[in-house]
């Protein structure tokens, strides 16, 4: 049999790839490489497969290889913005393919390949400037050796080598043969900031004419000759067995091919995804045992109680103390698009297409279940119809690679939404205690402040849990930019048995909703005005206080507000930006609420496309809104008890407010867009709803807490 | 067997007549421009046109779309070119993308019978889903596509 494989091979200077004439290539070496002495080295391999940065055809066609999922975050337009900047190509060459597993990819924000964290920029914000500029620099050197004049007499422009005195240009293609056999620049010098004509402009997203026509090709939409259609249960007690299922029931559904087993789970295979369902409902499958059997929403409440109860209290000496409890409820991700992903597993050779965040788990699972080696497997990065956190999680690469096994066919397995729903890795549910003393001056003099929570990061590092310690339980909380004399922070790990994960914003999801609520009903009891008062208290932090006072002016706070109407604040540093937020809300006369306007302000040190920014500022801000307003996963006899978007209620276009975005271009470390605005919509939410109603709410979701929406 | 005339081709089938209409054809004719959000009409990511008016294909059984005209996103302009095309690049509207086409679908039929909507007959009609939170742009891109379609008519 013929053996397939995929040979690594780096630090190849050129070479010609299949049948496309010369490519120039780079790989990126973290450390320094001695044969070139630089942190560039050049290769030439066979295209995207093997660690190559960027790839100039000879039809000028700029190809990066870009080194994270584009779930919608716009990652692949900024990235090619940053590698083009440098390069000085036509932006209307750049195209981009998502890179395959391979360690050079690996994110220098990250403990291995996965896309996450709101780290792409910061990540990759140097390697790609690197890897433009000695790109440019070679195809300069190139381009002068040809004429015979001097390096320092040619520039490059818009895709072209410019020998200024004799208007003579050369094309970037029709130079990559040339470029190609020179060495690397081991140290290319780096356009200046005021040099920039892509970076910092709102440069319209590369990826959107396919996304406006059919033709994006999400991970749902792969098409394999003769590929199946699967489908599976699981467990609706978190790691339950399957106990019996009628096989033959759902063999008589016309299409239905096999029935397979999976962890916890069985799967039901057809010739089209409809016929896996019925087939699915007529196998009807029983489990039994699980983890969470017998839990419900008042057990997990009891037993972040009892953590706290066990932690106890403090004497506070102050007339003007508070002492609050705050709770959070689990939370889906729902994406849009569900977990699904299809593999096609043969004796010697597996190819999978995933809609991932994760590609180096998902091709250690692979290895794992098929025994082959990594040369024989080849992950495929699709589209991702939406990540928030769900796709670093490898559940459906597990299943597809199983079936397909096991079957030796092409399969695509899709779950459907009631799947989605109740086997997702939720946002820990959690509660938060504080108990606050103001000084005379009516700024808090202690602090307390006890958090219970799961730990994600436990289920990947066990030792965590030995110790009590997981940082992306207690972020947004540990610390805080606040002037507090006397701080206090303690952190019990609970574990209710729920499968939890990373959820868009993670610690900070929670945490910045019990701070920035906790901090408002400070101002309150102190009868000082909301904005005044974190002022007050930020004064040491200039970076905070620039943010807190573009969005109070923005908002125009202060200004008299019609009545019923009721402006909230809150302001929140996560994934290294700061960002604050201001929301208008009314109540009708009805006592329902209407949402009318948000001013988000965010400083996230560098700024590559400023409309991307702006858009994942109204987006993780309504993703946070959503949460607030109306999500909420609830358990019973240990299973979920929402199956759909009729019972998950996620937020829609009618009660969404207008949102305005102001960025605070600090020229501090760069941060992260991603993420950073969800956490700023429930605090500025309550509070909001405190100045307009008078109510405080402690906890989410407020529309199944007394508070209705219109 | 069935036939279906889909984006102005006709298509022969031979499915179970309760067969949504998105199955057919995202699995069995590779029409994958529409998508599977929720399969109970919920979310409207498998908006299509049936003989104009916006439906939701997850829950239109396939023989209901016999005899009828079916446009999908695939169907609905030549290079982008239908206005509402053109404003949701115009806007930036789509992150993810995965809502979008039946974002698209639904309001290129809302406009279609209603030119000018109001804001509130917007916000009735158009109440697809979106996780990454696009809505803001949506509602810009409606305004949008309305202006553009005005434009085209004079
Ligand atoms: S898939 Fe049809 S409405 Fe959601
Ligand atoms: S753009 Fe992602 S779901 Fe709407």
């Amino acid at each position: 049999m013929k053996k397939q494989s995929f040979k690594r091979r780096t630090f190849i200077k050129t070479s010609t790839f299949a049948g496309a004439g010369l490519a120039l290539g780079f790989t990126f070496v973290p450390l320094v490489n001695s044969a070139t002495g630089g942190r560039v080295s050049v290769s030439g391999e066979k295209g995207a497969e093997l660690g190559l940065w960027i790839r100039i055809a000879p039809d000028g066609t700029i190809t990066l290889i870009a080194p994270s999922s584009e779930m919608g975050q716009g990652v692949n337009t900024s990235l090619s913005m940053i590698l083009a900047e440098e390069l000085e190509a036509d932006w209307q060459s750049i195209k981009t393919e998502t890179a395959p597993v391979n360690s050079d990819y690996k994110n220098p924000e990250q403990p291995m390949q996965l896309t996450g964290g709101s780290t792409s920029i910061k990540g990759f914000w140097e390697p790609l400037r690197e890897v433009g500029a000695a790109a440019r620099e070679m195809l300069i050197t190139a381009a002068a050796q040809k004429w015979g004049v001097s390096v320092g007499a040619c520039k490059a422009q818009s895709g072209y080598i410019i020998h200024q005195k004799s208007s003579r240009k050369l094309g970037y293609g029709e130079l990559v043969e040339a470029a190609g056999k020179l060495d690397v620049p081991s140290d290319p010098t780096l356009k200046a900031p005021e040099e920039y004509s892509l970076v910092g402009k709102p440069v319209p997203r590369l990826d959107l004419p396919d996304k406006i026509n059919g033709t994006a090709k999400f991970g749902i939409d792969v098409r394999l000759p003769g590929m199946l259609f699967a489908t599976v249960r699981q467990s609706p007690v978190f790691e339950g067995t399957v106990l019996s299922h009628d096989e033959t029931a759902a063999k008589s559904i016309r299409g239905v091919t096999a029935v397979v087993s999976i962890p916890n789970g069985i799967a039901v295979v057809a010739n089209n995804t409809w016929r896996a369902k019925k087939g699915m409902e007529a196998l009807n499958p029983q489990f039994q045992d699980g983890l969470t059997k017998g839990l419900d929403c008042q057990k997990v409440r009891k037993q972040f109680r009892k953590a706290l109860d066990n932690e106890g209290k403090v004497e506070l000496d102050s007339p003007k103390v508070l002492d609050l409890e705050y709770e959070v409820p689990y939370l889906a991700h729902a994406t849009l698009e569900p977990m699904n992903c299809t593999a096609s597993v043969t004796d010697n050779f597996c190819e999978v297409w995933a809609p991932t965040q994760n590609q180096e788990m998902s091709l250690d699972v692979t290895k794992e279940i098929t025994g082959l080696d990594e040369d024989q497997i080849r992950i495929h990065t699709t589209l991702l119809g939406g990540g928030f956190g769900r796709r670093i999680e490898i559940d459906y690469v597990t299943q597809a690679v199983t079936i397909s096994k096991n079957l030796g066919k092409p399969v695509q397995v899709t779950w459907m939404r009631e799947e989605d729903m109740q086997h997702d890795f939720y946002r820990p549910a959690s509660m938060s205690r504080f108990q606050i003393s103001l000084g005379k001056n009516g700024l808090p003099e202690k602090w307390k402040n006890q958090l219970a929570a799961p730990s994600i990061l436990k289920r990947y590092f066990a030792p965590l849990g030995w110790f009590g310690f997981d940082p992306t339980s207690t972020e947004g909380a540990k610390e805080l930019p606040y002037a507090i004399p006397d701080f206090d922070f303690d952190f019990s790990m609970v574990d209710p048995g729920v499968p939890v994960g990373f959820w868009r914003s993670v610690g900070s999801s929670h945490n910045a909703f019990y701070i920035e609520s906790a901090i408002d009903e400070a101002s309150h009891l102190a009868q000082h005005n909301p904005f005044e008062y974190r002022r007050k208290l930020l004064a040491e932090k200039p970076r905070y206080l620039n943010v807190l006072e573009k969005v109070a002016q923005d908002a125009k706070w202060g200004r008299r507000l019609q009545k019923g109407h009721g402006l909230g604040i809150a302001i929140h540093k996560s994934f290294g930006s700061i960002v604050g937020a201001v929301i208008e809300i009314s109540s009708n006369t009805s006592g329902r609420l209407e949402l009318h306007n948000v001013w988000i302000s965010v400083d996230c040190g560098k700024v590559v496309n400023p409309d991307i920014v702006r858009a994942q500022m109204e987006g993780g801000f309504i993703f946070g809104l959503s949460a607030a307003v109306g999500e909420e996963i609830t358990l019973k006899a240990g299973r979920v008890e929402q199956s759909n978007f009729h019972d998950y209620s996620v937020l829609r276009m009618k009660s969404t407010p207008d949102i305005s975005v102001s960025i605070i271009e600090s020229g501090e470390d760069i941060g992260g867009v991603g993420e950073p605005s969800v956490p700023l919509a429930a605090p500025a939410l309550a509070n909001a709803i405190f100045s307009a109603t008078g109510k405080r709410c402690r906890s989410l979701p407020f529309n199944k807490h007394g508070v209705k929406f219109v | 067997m069935q036939t279906l005339e889909i984006n102005g081709k006709k298509y022969q089938i031979d499915v179970e007549a309760e067969m949504p209409l998105l199955w057919v054809l995202r699995d069995d004719l590779g029409l994958t421009g529409t998508k599977f959000g929720c399969g109970i009409g919920e979310c409207g990511a498998c908006t299509v046109h049936i003989n104009g008016q916006a439906a939701r294909s997850c829950s239109f059984p396939v023989a209901a779309a016999v005899g009828t005209k079916i446009t999908t996103i695939e169907g609905l302009s030549h290079h982008n070119k239908h206005p509402v095309q053109q404003a949701w690049l115009e806007e930036q509207v789509p992150q993810c993308g995965y809502c979008q086409s039946g974002q698209i679908m639904a309001t290129a039929a809302l406009l279609a019978k209603n030119p000018k909507p109001t804001a509130e007959e917007v916000e009735d009609n158009i109440t697809n889903l979106c996780r990454c939170g696009t809505y803001v742009r949506v509602r810009r891109g409606i305004s949008r596509s309305a202006e553009l379609m005005r434009k085209q008519r004079v």
